[in-house]
């Protein structure tokens, strides 16, 4: 049963943003809402890290549990998706989320909130898969054409990794043993729990940064 | 105004169909306004401020005007292209309904990028958008941008420019062409200002890698890069100086990070602690210029342990106890005192590269952008010879080239001082390519003002202004420059921006060519009211041709899209010029003409028939193509294939490098596959493998310069040192016998590169196993250049005095690419800068944006991601003048330019260094120069320029410019 | 957060009722449950025909192109 993660591998990554542009180009997502972004620690100094953020598609989604209007759901695969439709802009998932995901486009002329935006692991929402309605409201629907997410699938290092868990385990456990350092993955153990990180060996506490 | 890639409503469909459907007001509307928000903080999440965007509408939901056609109906095509914002070469996968570019896809096959991308490739598809591309022919007409057609643009254009040609003589205009050009289009620009009668041309090239060129090709044989991207993945060690390629070259770091993780060790020399520090083993903070100094402190220790490869430097080195004996002088507190290493970090680095073997040596634009540039990458070199590291997969040096096809164009397109493939300007490399043009000798003669300006080197695109404002009598040519057409080339990528401001209003006119206004426009129309010309060029989205990336393979683009706008290829512009010339026909002898376009295979097959000296003769339209559609078959690490059989011709790839990287020798039909890395000895030269080139005679001083007995390629007849090969030589070796009566005919009195049969190269190569251009020893000393062994020497602005003192620069010189130069007389004048300018300015890269920037700050995705302008500055220096993070500062240089940018205070960068990055334009000392672009075409994001504030300095050799060693002042604004 | 949850509930009711949208309106809302459309599976549609197992093949194969390692040594 494939259950979709993402990785991010700190040792790798570089901050290029390509993973941003990609996710802006892939949904066409407008100024201002950013689906994903690339967040640095010690900038500027030894000990520099940078990491990709989004959505990390939680096994027990707080955003989830917040929802007033309960229009979250997880797909079969893990992702966690929401009904543009139901959505009342509240912003209680974004204060609920540890990553930061939950994005909030401006609707009207008196900045009022817009429905909630976020990524969607590739997977568009609830409309049909594909179609016109589907694209417009949640973006591109890559699983269902058989593709991953576009971020993880251009990333300029291959530091993001998104797909099948145990595939990702696999990838990331490779690296890992060769390089022998790095095995903490950011996020992880806050997004999937302790028990699922692939190489073991002291997840960071999660939290940001 | 019309939306010309708007598309029937009836056409569009599926999910496609809402991405075709972009309201006609999103592209025709003035340029989208936004509300200057703070910086995306890189050092944190902004997540609060971020989330709730205030700037623009959520246009996603109301973007896509439904439309009611069924997917069906809409095929996607994929056209296979490669990205146009670095050397790399990541090849794109893009998807096409309808004429509209729909999508992008990774190309997990390329060997080069494995599907990998940065903010710039994966954003690539804006492309396809152009919203702040200029749209038609403009002219300046009292101060505003007025549209006109392409006839009456053509016809102005060109009239002005004969009337000049007439009153001054063809070196009155000056001709910037393009990195970004492909190759053939680069070579039909040579070509064309070739016929228009003068060498006044160039290309970014000059102002990034002229000096590694030169230096490197001085050194021994060929000016590029000798590996690859891929083969650092067999590196032991990895030393960076005056590299950030985790910013400029994103997508190498895929091969250098898994080289890492299995066990190179890398190290980052640099006077700032860049995102490619962070992902070193080592950083070495250094003091900007200083490179020699340290490099010297290097070989000393390499040399006092005996870490040297003597007998690699015995067979294969010329005058290395030249290098050792200045080495020796280099002590621990000179090279601490110039360059504030100490002594066991300048160690760390010797021991490192020596005792982790194969180890090879990154360089940019932190060593070639200084008045010693080409001394500073011979230390490279010299460096890689004292350890044996070249010609050795994970060694040699591995010099990342900037622009997508620089590599390209400098090996074919427009160079002052060259014909293509460095065959240079004497009279018989014009006899060689007449030949290949077909046309006549003593015809292109008399498009020249004389010979002698013919056998002249040209102007350099570092000193045009000079060209255009010098007093008439000291200049090396009649006329001063009166036009300079500036053909996709950014004026802010050239230093002395105040000075090039006079230039610009001193012209009598100026034309840009170009995707993108540029910054050339907003300039020009903040000091111009008329003659001032703007012509839409197509990218290299919307044209097919070829690039070569820095490691020297060639890749073919397939055409995405028809021009968008009303913008033409440019080299379909080219041909409509030389209409107007009176060359059109001579121009394209040999090339088919179809509605004005010349065929870009045509042009690349006449390439193929006169580049013998560099092997672009092997890399026909057809292999490229083979390569392109089969490059799952290529191994990432060698780049070989591994078996591999063309579907569609039935043409068998095994054993051949990707992209055929040059030089790939001989004739197509001869089967060279391409040289992976140079002067491999380890190979046979028909599997890629070489040696250095006999370029510089047989003897020096009573010393050979050939390779040593027993040193030579592979499998080669010759088992020592021996010149190129020319008819004599075939002759004396009985070889001569082993062409055919067509080929003997026409090798007769020539040799391997002018050889129209490619006979020589032939016979050399595949029945003996010699290289065609011999066999010799690199040189580290280059007795031809003024610092034969390279010698520190202060830049010209130096807050050090006292160094100044100790290693003055070179004496002025008078006639230097037809200006006078200065050196001594200004480091004199300014000896005591430092008092009232303390900080040393350098400037570099950001990853979101390329060269000048106006392409790049132009696509919302990127734009998106870096709005600001800024200035790095160490808490100390800020502290010291009173500036908190993300006050507005002005820069202030000793040219009496001043730019105000914001200050981000940080420790990347030392307490007397300042950082500026390099793509900004649009604002002019203080003010914005929105009103001076053509209506909607001004940039997303605009910013002061720093070269507004660098000052005066020039490469000995290549008049290269200063850019990374200024002074400046900074003050809260 | 149950307060939270509790507050948000009559938010919503009030925020469903008041709204004019074109949509369909979520009549019954039972806490803690999906109240929004049915999403489709991602294996159904014309290259998948259905079925998940061979969705979820080629989904792994794919996968491994974020693999480099797989490229570089295979
Ligand atoms: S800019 Fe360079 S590294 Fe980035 S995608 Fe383009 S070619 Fe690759």
């Amino acid at each position: 049963m494939a259950r979709m993660k993402f990785i991010c591998d700190a040792e790798r990554c570089i901050e290029c943003n390509g993973c941003v542009t990609a996710c802006k180009n892939e949904h066409e997502v407008p100024w201002g809402v950013n689906r994903r972004r690339v967040v640095t620690i010690n900038d500027g100094v030894p000990g520099e890290r940078s990491m990709s953020v989004a959505c990390m598609h939680c096994s027990d989604a707080p955003c989830m549990a917040v929802c007033p209007v309960d229009c979250f759901y997880r797909t079969d695969e893990g992702v966690v998706l929401h009904d543009k439709d139901l959505c009342i802009g509240c912003g209680y998932c974004f204060y609920a989320c540890p990553f930061g995901a939950p994005q909030f486009p401006q609707a009207g002329a008196f900045g009022l909130r817009g429905k909630m935006d976020k990524c969607t692991f590739c997977a568009g929402g609830p409309e049909a898969n594909s179609s016109e309605e589907e694209f417009r409201k949640y973006g591109r629907n890559r699983l269902a054409e058989g593709k991953l997410p576009l971020c993880a699938e251009v990333c300029s290092t291959k530091a993001l990794l998104g797909g099948d868990a145990d595939v990702l385990a696999d990838i990331y456990r490779q690296r890992v043993l060769t390089r022998g350092k790095g095995a903490e993955i950011w996020g992880w153990s806050t997004a999937y729990g302790k028990p699922d990180a692939p190489a073991a060996p002291a997840p960071s506490a999660g939290g940001k940064s | 105004m019309t939306l010309t890639r708007k598309l029937p409503a009836a056409e569009r469909g599926g999910r496609s169909a809402a991405r075709l459907a972009r309201p006609a007001q999103t592209a025709t509307s003035a340029p989208r306004t936004m509300d200057r928000r703070a910086f995306l903080k890189r050092s944190g999440m902004t997540a609060g401020a971020g989330a709730f965007a205030s700037a623009l509408p959520f246009s996603m939901v109301g973007r896509a005007e439904a439309s009611t056609a069924s997917a069906a109906g809409a095929k996607v095509e994929v056209k296979r292209t490669v990205c146009t914002h670095c050397s790399v070469g990541c090849a794109i996968d893009a998807e096409v309904v309808n004429g509209v570019w729909v999508g992008q896809e990774p190309v997990f096959d390329s060997p080069i990028n494995m599907g990998a991308h940065c903010a710039k490739g994966a954003s690539i598809r804006e492309h396809g958008h152009g919203e702040h591309r200029l749209r038609y022919p403009m002219k300046l007409v009292d101060g505003k941008w007025v549209r006109m057609s392409w006839d009456d643009a053509l016809n102005e254009v060109s009239a002005r420019l004969l009337k000049l040609r007439e009153e001054s003589g063809p070196d009155s205009v000056y001709w910037i062409g393009s990195s970004k050009h492909n190759n053939e289009q680069a070579y039909l620009l040579r070509k064309f200002v070739s016929m228009w009668g003068t060498n006044n041309c160039d290309h970014q090239a000059r102002i990034c890698h002229s000096t590694t060129v030169a230096g490197v090709a001085n050194t021994w044989g060929y000016g590029a890069m000798t590996n690859s991207y891929n083969d650092m993945q067999n590196s032991k060690a990895i030393f960076f100086m005056g590299s950030n390629a985790a910013e400029a070259h994103p997508v190498s770091l895929l091969h250098i990070l898994h080289a890492k993780e299995n066990g190179a060790k890398i190290i980052v020399a640099d006077p700032r602690f860049t995102r490619t520090a962070a992902k070193a083993d080592h950083f070495v903070r250094i003091r900007s210029g200083s490179d020699i100094a340290i490099l010297y402190g290097v070989l000393r220790h390499i040399f006092e342990n005996g870490w040297e490869d003597k007998k690699y430097i015995e067979d294969r080195v010329y005058g290395m106890d030249k290098i050792r004996d200045e080495a020796m002088k280099w002590t621990a507190d000179k090279v601490e005192e110039v360059s504030g290493v100490p002594d066991d970090q300048v160690k760390l680095i010797a021991e490192t590269m020596a005792k982790n073997k194969p180890s090879t040596v990154v360089w940019c634009m932190g060593q070639t952008q200084h008045t010693t540039g080409n001394a500073i990458v011979r230390m490279m070199c010299n460096l890689q010879l004292a350890l044996g590291n070249v010609g050795v997969a994970g060694g040699g040096t591995n010099i990342f080239r900037g622009h997508d096809n620089v590599q390209g164009a400098t090996d074919v397109g427009p160079n002052p001082d060259s014909l293509p493939g460095y065959y240079g300007i004497a009279t018989g490399s014009w006899k060689h390519w007449a030949n290949v043009w077909g046309v006549d000798y003593e015809w292109l003669k008399g498009r020249y003002a004389s010979q002698a300006l013919m056998e002249k080197s040209g102007i350099t695109v570092s000193r045009w202004i000079d060209g255009v404002t010098e007093k008439n009598e000291l200049i090396d040519q009649d006329p001063n420059l009166r036009a300079v057409v500036f053909w996709g080339h950014a004026p802010n990528s050239q230093t002395r921006g105040k000075d090039m401001l006079e230039a610009m209003k001193a012209l009598d006119t100026l034309v840009v060519i170009d995707p993108y206004p540029s910054a050339t426009a907003a300039m020009a129309a903040s000091a111009r009211k008329d003659g001032v010309y703007l012509l839409p060029a197509a990218t290299q989205f919307e044209t097919e041709g070829s690039c070569t990336a820095s490691n020297r393979s060639i890749q073919w683009r397939e055409k995405v899209i028809e021009p968008l706008w009303e913008s033409k290829p440019d080299h379909t512009i080219m041909y409509l010029f030389a209409q107007k010339f009176g060359f059109a026909e001579q121009l394209t002898k040999n090339v088919k003409v179809t509605n004005n376009e010349p065929s870009v295979e045509d042009i690349l097959r006449e390439i193929n028939r006169g580049t013998w000296t560099i092997g672009y003769t092997g890399q026909s339209p057809e292999r490229l193509k083979i390569h392109m559609r089969n490059m799952q078959v290529f191994d990432p690490k060698t780049l070989k294939a591994k078996g591999g059989i063309d579907k569609e011709t039935g043409y068998v790839l095994d054993g051949e490098y990707f992209g055929l990287p040059w030089p790939c020798y001989g004739t197509p039909e001869m089967k060279h596959p391409g040289s992976p890395n140079l002067y491999d000895t380890s190979k046979h030269v028909m599997d890629g493998g070489g040696n250095f080139r006999a370029n510089f005679g047989v003897e020096k001083d009573g010393a050979s310069l050939l390779a040593a007995d027993g040193s030579a390629s592979k499998g080669a007849d010759l088992q020592f040192g021996y010149p190129e090969f020319d008819h004599v030589l075939l002759k004396k070796l009985g070889w001569w016998e082993e062409l055919s009566e067509d080929e003997k005919k026409k090798a007769e009195g020539k040799n391997w590169k002018t050889d129209p049969s490619g006979g020589i190269i032939r016979v050399a190569m595949k029945n003996h196993g010699c290289h065609p251009f011999g066999n010799a020893k690199a040189r580290a000393v280059v007795w031809n250049f003024p610092d034969p062994v390279p010698v520190h020497r202060e830049p010209i602005f130096s807050p050090r005095a006292d160094l100044v003192a100790k290693y003055p620069t070179h004496e002025d010189k008078k006639a230097f690419w037809r200006l006078p130069t200065l050196y001594k007389s200004v480091q004199d004048q300014f000896a005591n800068v430092g008092k009232d300018y303390p900080l040393i300015m350098t400037s570099g890269r950001l990853v979101e944006y390329e060269g000048g920037g106006d392409e790049t700050r132009s696509n919302p995705w990127l734009a998106e991601l870096q709005q600001n302008m800024f200035v790095e500055i160490n808490p100390k220096a800020a502290n010291d003048r009173g500036i908190r993070d993300k006050d507005m500062v002005w820069v202030k240089s000793p040219s009496g330019a001043q730019i105000k940018v914001q200050a981000m205070v940080t420790e990347r960068v030392g307490p007397d260094t300042v950082f500026l990055p390099f793509h900004f334009a649009g604002h002019w000392m203080g003010k914005d120069l929105i009103d001076s672009y053509p209506e909607g075409a001004a940039p997303v994001v605009r910013g002061e320029a720093v070269n507004t504030a660098t000052t005066y300095g020039y490469d000995s050799v290549t008049m290269m410019q200063e850019t990374k060693t200024t002074v400046c002042q900074i003050m809260k604004a | 957060m149950k307060p939270l949850i509790a507050t948000a509930c009559v938010i919503a009711l009030a925020a469903g009722l008041a709204g004019c949208g074109e949509k369909s309106q979520v009549v019954v809302y039972k806490q803690g449950q999906y109240q929004g459309k049915a999403d489709g599976k991602p294996w159904d549609n014309e290259a998948f025909s259905g079925d998940k197992g061979n969705w979820e093949t080629a989904i792994k194969a794919r996968n491994q192109s974020q693999n480099e390692y797989r490229r570089i040594n295979g």
